[in-house]
């Protein structure tokens, strides 16, 4: 009923084709920078984090639906979960950091005199740093593989509600755990870059930056995979509710970026400014193309009800969300490890090719199984709800 | 719409639409109990004080209470954060849960509206006594005047007089609006009489018409869709008045999206504490059943898990910052002369809601109604640890002090809870408890066995 | 004054009433008005109803209320009486984010409410008339209008769709 999806020759090409132009643009910009080592990593950081991000937002994004007893979201379920199957590669990217780590964090070589990086040493030094990235990798990755396999498993088993109750304390798991990494993970890899500075509400700022681009990615995918002739059951109103969750979370992103922004402002404390001061002085541009791009490009295309119901609109605001947040990392990373805005040859080669290794994990994951669960429990009524008009 | 067989029934028992109608009506009808009568002289006897101890306040000025010149902000700036947190879950319950369409928020969103409605009428009175002269309250409004000024829209505090008042009026609004068709319905159960031109008057005419029921659902949806970041902005604005300063255990920029959390915590323990006596009281256990129970429990260990690790990020963070005053705030939270302040909170807001992850804690009656209360304390000393503990060691030792609160402090939070009791009695005694309409629709769905009337 | 004949009959279920309002539209019956005890699902498709213009009227007064809110602060801290808090600069832009907003939402909330409020004449002392207190227990009602003296046929029409308690209403209006 629900038509398979086939990896076919033609989208394995395409994809093999952008990591190629990813890796030459790649390798030329990595020769044109050898001697911006620092640059060259930031990259890595950057798309490592950010796409690896993306897969635990998806994950995150079917957790959430599974502990909050919904039912509509059965009918794209798959897609997010075939993301949230990238964690390991995004992993080995991340290991990369591990090994350019002198080149993007300053608290690896403090000055003998700087008390309050010496400070931080107990948690801020190569080696207590390096098991915390390989254990983030690894736990997500076994919590993201167990709910995969476990929505698999209902294919062959119908009418299961022990797997279906199991699956649902796996999510309780899951969501405690990445309470506690999210946050932990975006102090330890990007605030730690602004090795001196500080804020409590980092980490859940990044969290969400992160789950707004998971949604993004999910609506260009199913665009993607509608336009190849599959996910056909996919109705105006789950498009519906997946444009409101990008108008929301993109409008509770600005609410968070504002909270941050206002209270260092405000106080005007020099500790804390100077992370802003220097974005606003030396990336003033992108900076502010940040805000206005991820807050009010989604805002202002997805407040009419029409717009969220139409795939064209929903893919436009999406890739604007996807960029706009690539841009915030952008913003997060550069000013503290390069230190001035570049954008040349190796930010567009190397997006690409770790865009191409994303989308082919992804891909791959996906035509492993069914295209829907369809003996998860609510998953009729995926098909008989509406949203008030 | 389909709902999956696997699904809990959210109203047990039988019922049909009238029996809807005539279960929730029911308290309403005839001579009140003797249990409520006494409920309402208790509330009142309590309100008097407070109006006692608001007119010592002001008639003897602010050295009646125990704050001094460390210690500028002690109870009545607990008790107002305290009550405008609980005035969240209302709110919350009807707007965000009806945008992420939870069925189950039918049955509680009426009366949690309600107790959010008179929670902030609460908490509005906080800071205009602390104001000290009642009579010039007015003078926080921008309006042209004679002293040619403006207000200062700088200050966090004159933002809260925006976001409160917002919130009130936006909450009202909401709450009639959703409350106009089930006073019809008591309308057209009255039998002729000045009542019924009473209820006739209040229902605005309602009459059901197909047309209205579709504009009815498309404002709720806009309203909801409104009321949405307005809750989220009321606490977060809240937290402003201490996150915009430099006070070490103030100025820290979680405190925003912790702080509305927190609130929402506050405010289900609240709505659970009342529901469950409530439910009791005037026989309505089948429309709030252990489905609302677990529901209900399920976002307290949510909001409290959230709020948990708020605290935990604040204490890391603090030793992460290197700044040596924000070490010292946090160390001296938990270790000064308030420590006994900063356990309770951590046990009650902390430890207590993990019991809710054993399905047969969060499922219970008697086990929820205790750890609701402890909810209620853990986060009423949560307000107090955040602006007692923080102001008592200020930067010079010279002015480092300590704190207790007189009975008029303690009188005036007596006379709110008064004041909220006695508007609660009267709501639960004249307005119908349950949301009557939005009950009956998802009825078929959603009820253990649905009755249908033959022809 | 103009006096007007309602026929009105009543379903015990929302799902007969929706199949007897189908079944009166492939007769050609105009359907004055439907009441019902909750907004029934579905029920506003049926009956052909254009979506309600209320979100539009709700933005309109959040545009207004954004920008007069904006703009008094601004004109408050350039013009009126400029004065320095705490080194801010004068146009101190996040500042005003929080006045604005709400005075965003309360704007737009206002306006829909009134808005529901007017469009539908609901309000204290509204004179809409009752056909029967049922509609708000558990009655689904049908309302059409009678024009040119086709009372009788209209009675027989809605009978032999199922309606119950089928009669006359003579209104002034």
């Amino acid at each position: 009923m629900y038509k398979s999806f086939e990896f076919t020759q033609n989208i394995k090409k395409f994809l093999i084709a952008l990591m190629v132009i990813g890796a030459l643009l790649t390798v030329v910009g990595v020769f044109m920078n050898l001697d911006h080592m620092h640059r060259i990593m930031a990259n890595v950081l950057l798309n490592g984090f950010y796409f690896t991000a993306i897969a635990m937002g998806a994950a995150f994004f079917v957790v959430v639906h599974i502990l909050g007893e919904s039912g509509w979201h059965t009918a794209i379920q798959r897609i997010p979960e075939a993301l949230g199957q990238y964690i390991p590669v995004g992993g080995v990217i991340m290991l990369l950091v591990l090994l350019g780590m002198g080149d993007l964090y300053h608290w690896t070589h403090p000055d003998p005199d700087d008390t309050i990086l010496l400070g931080k040493v107990p948690f801020l030094n190569p080696v207590f740093f390096s098991i915390r990235t390989v254990v983030y990798i690894v736990v997500w990755t076994l919590l993201v593989r167990k709910l995969r396999k476990m929505s698999l498993a209902s294919d062959s088993s119908p009418d299961d509600i022990k797997l279906f109750t199991r699956t649902r304390n796996w999510s309780g798991i899951f969501i405690v755990i990445f309470a506690i990494t999210s946050s932990t993970s975006a102090w330890d890899w990007i605030m730690s870059i602004d090795s001196h500075w500080f804020s409590t509400l980092f980490g859940w700022y990044i969290f969400v930056s992160s789950f707004v681009a998971a949604v993004a990615m999910v609506i260009i995918l199913l665009f993607v995979l509608r336009r190849m002739g599959y996910m056909d059951h996919v109705n105006e109103e789950h498009m519906h509710d997946l444009g409101k969750y990008l108008f929301g979370f993109s409008v509770f992103w600005a609410y968070l970026w504002v909270s941050q922004y206002l209270l260092i402002w405000y106080s005007n404390i020099p500790e804390e400014t100077i992370y802003f001061v220097k974005r606003q002085e030396d990336f003033g541009m992108i900076f502010w193309a940040n805000v206005i791009i991820n807050f009010l490009a989604p805002f202002l295309i997805l407040m009419a009800r029409g717009t969220k119901r139409k795939m064209n609109w929903l893919l436009v605001s999406a890739i604007i969300v996807f960029v706009g947040h690539w841009i915030d990392m952008y913003v997060a990373i550069w000013p503290g490890s390069v230190g001035h805005a570049d954008f040349g040859l190796l930010e567009i080669g190397m997006t690409l090719l770790v865009l191409g290794v994303f989308l082919f994990s992804f891909f791959r994951h996906f035509a492993k199984a069914p295209v829907v669960p369809e003996n998860h429990p609510y998953f009729k009524e995926s098909f008989d709800y509406d949203n008030i008009r | 719409m389909y709902v999956s067989p696997v699904r809990e029934p959210l109203i047990s028992g039988e019922k049909s639409y009238s029996k809807v109608t005539k279960d929730i009506y029911a308290p309403m009808e005839g001579k009140p109990g003797k249990l409520w009568y006494a409920g309402l002289t208790a509330a009142l006897i309590a309100l008097m004080f407070g109006g006692y101890s608001i007119f010592v306040t002001v008639w003897d000025g602010i050295g009646t209470w125990g704050l001094n010149r460390t210690i500028g902000w002690g109870w009545g700036i607990t008790n107002f954060v305290w009550w405008v947190g609980i005035g969240h879950a209302g709110t919350f319950i009807s707007a965000i849960l009806l945008l992420f369409r939870q069925k189950w928020r039918t049955s509680i969103n009426r009366s949690a509206e309600a107790m959010t409605i008179i929670a902030v009428m609460c908490a509005g009175l906080f800071p205009l006594i602390h104001m000290g002269r009642l009579p010039l309250g007015f003078f926080i409004f921008p309006y042209p005047n004679t002293r040619d000024v403006w207000v200062n829209f700088n200050s966090p505090l004159l933002w809260d007089v925006f976001a409160i008042s917002t919130y009130l009026t936006v909450s009202v609004l909401f709450w009639y609006m959703g409350l106009i068709p089930d006073i019809g319905t008591i309308r057209d159960k009255l039998v002729p009489g000045i009542k019924k031109k009473i209820y006739s008057a209040l229902s605005f005419g309602w009459t059901g018409s197909a047309r209205h029921w579709a504009r009815h659902e498309s404002m709720s949806l806009i309203l909801a869709g409104l009321a949405a970041p307005l809750v989220l902005s009321v606490h977060t604005i809240v937290s402003f008045d201490f996150a915009t300063s430099v006070i070490p255990g103030w100025h820290t920029t979680i405190f925003p999206p912790y702080f509305v959390s927190g609130a929402v915590f506050s405010g289900f323990a609240m709505v659970l504490t009342l529901m469950i006596i409530t439910r009791k009281a005037i026989n309505l256990e089948s429309y709030i059943t252990k489905a609302h129970l677990e529901s209900m429990n399920k976002i307290i260990i949510a909001t409290g898990s959230i709020v948990g690790i708020a605290y935990i990020t604040e204490l890391f963070i603090a030793w992460y910052s290197g700044v040596v005053y924000e070490q010292y705030a946090f160390v001296n939270r938990a270790f000064g002369p308030y420590w006994w302040a900063y356990w309770i909170m951590m046990t009650c807001n902390v430890i207590t809601p993990q019991l809710f992850w054993f399905k047969k804690i969060r499922r219970s009656f008697a086990a929820t109604f205790v750890i609701s209360i402890f909810v209620n304390i853990g986060m009423w000393f949560e307000r107090f640890v955040i602006i007692v503990t923080s102001l008592h060691r200020d930067f010079l030792p010279s002015s480092w002090s300590m704190y207790t609160p007189t009975w008029v402090e303690v009188g005036i939070y007596v006379g709110t809870f008064g004041l909220f009791f006695t508007l609660f009695f009267l709501f639960i005694r004249f307005f119908p408890v349950i949301a009557i309409a939005e009950v009956k629709s998802v009825l078929k769905t959603s009820a253990e066995k649905f009755i249908k009337k033959g022809k | 004054m103009e006096e007007k004949t309602y026929v009105s009959g009543y379903f015990p279920d929302d799902k007969d009433l929706i199949v007897a309002i189908k079944e009166l539209q492939e007769k050609n019956v105009d359907i004055a008005d439907v009441r019902t005890p909750f907004p029934v699902h579905g029920l506003d498709k049926v009956l052909k109803y254009r979506r309600s213009r209320l979100p539009r009227a709700g933005f309109v007064a959040g545009v207004i209320g954004c920008a007069i809110g904006f703009g008094f602060q601004a004109w408050v801290f350039t013009q009126a009486w400029p004065l320095n808090f705490g080194g801010k600069p004068f146009m101190s832009v996040p500042s005003f984010i929080p006045v604005t907003f709400e005075l965003t939402v309360l704007f737009a909330a206002f306006a829909l409410v009134f808005g529901f409020l007017i469009s539908s004449k609901l309000g204290p002392g509204s004179d809409n008339i009752i056909y029967d207190e049922g509609v708000t227990d558990d009655r689904f009602q049908i309302l059409l209008e009678v024009k040119n003296a086709n009372g009788d046929a209209l009675q027989e029409s809605l009978q032999s769709v199922g309606a119950l308690g089928v009669q006359l209403h003579e209104v002034k209006s």
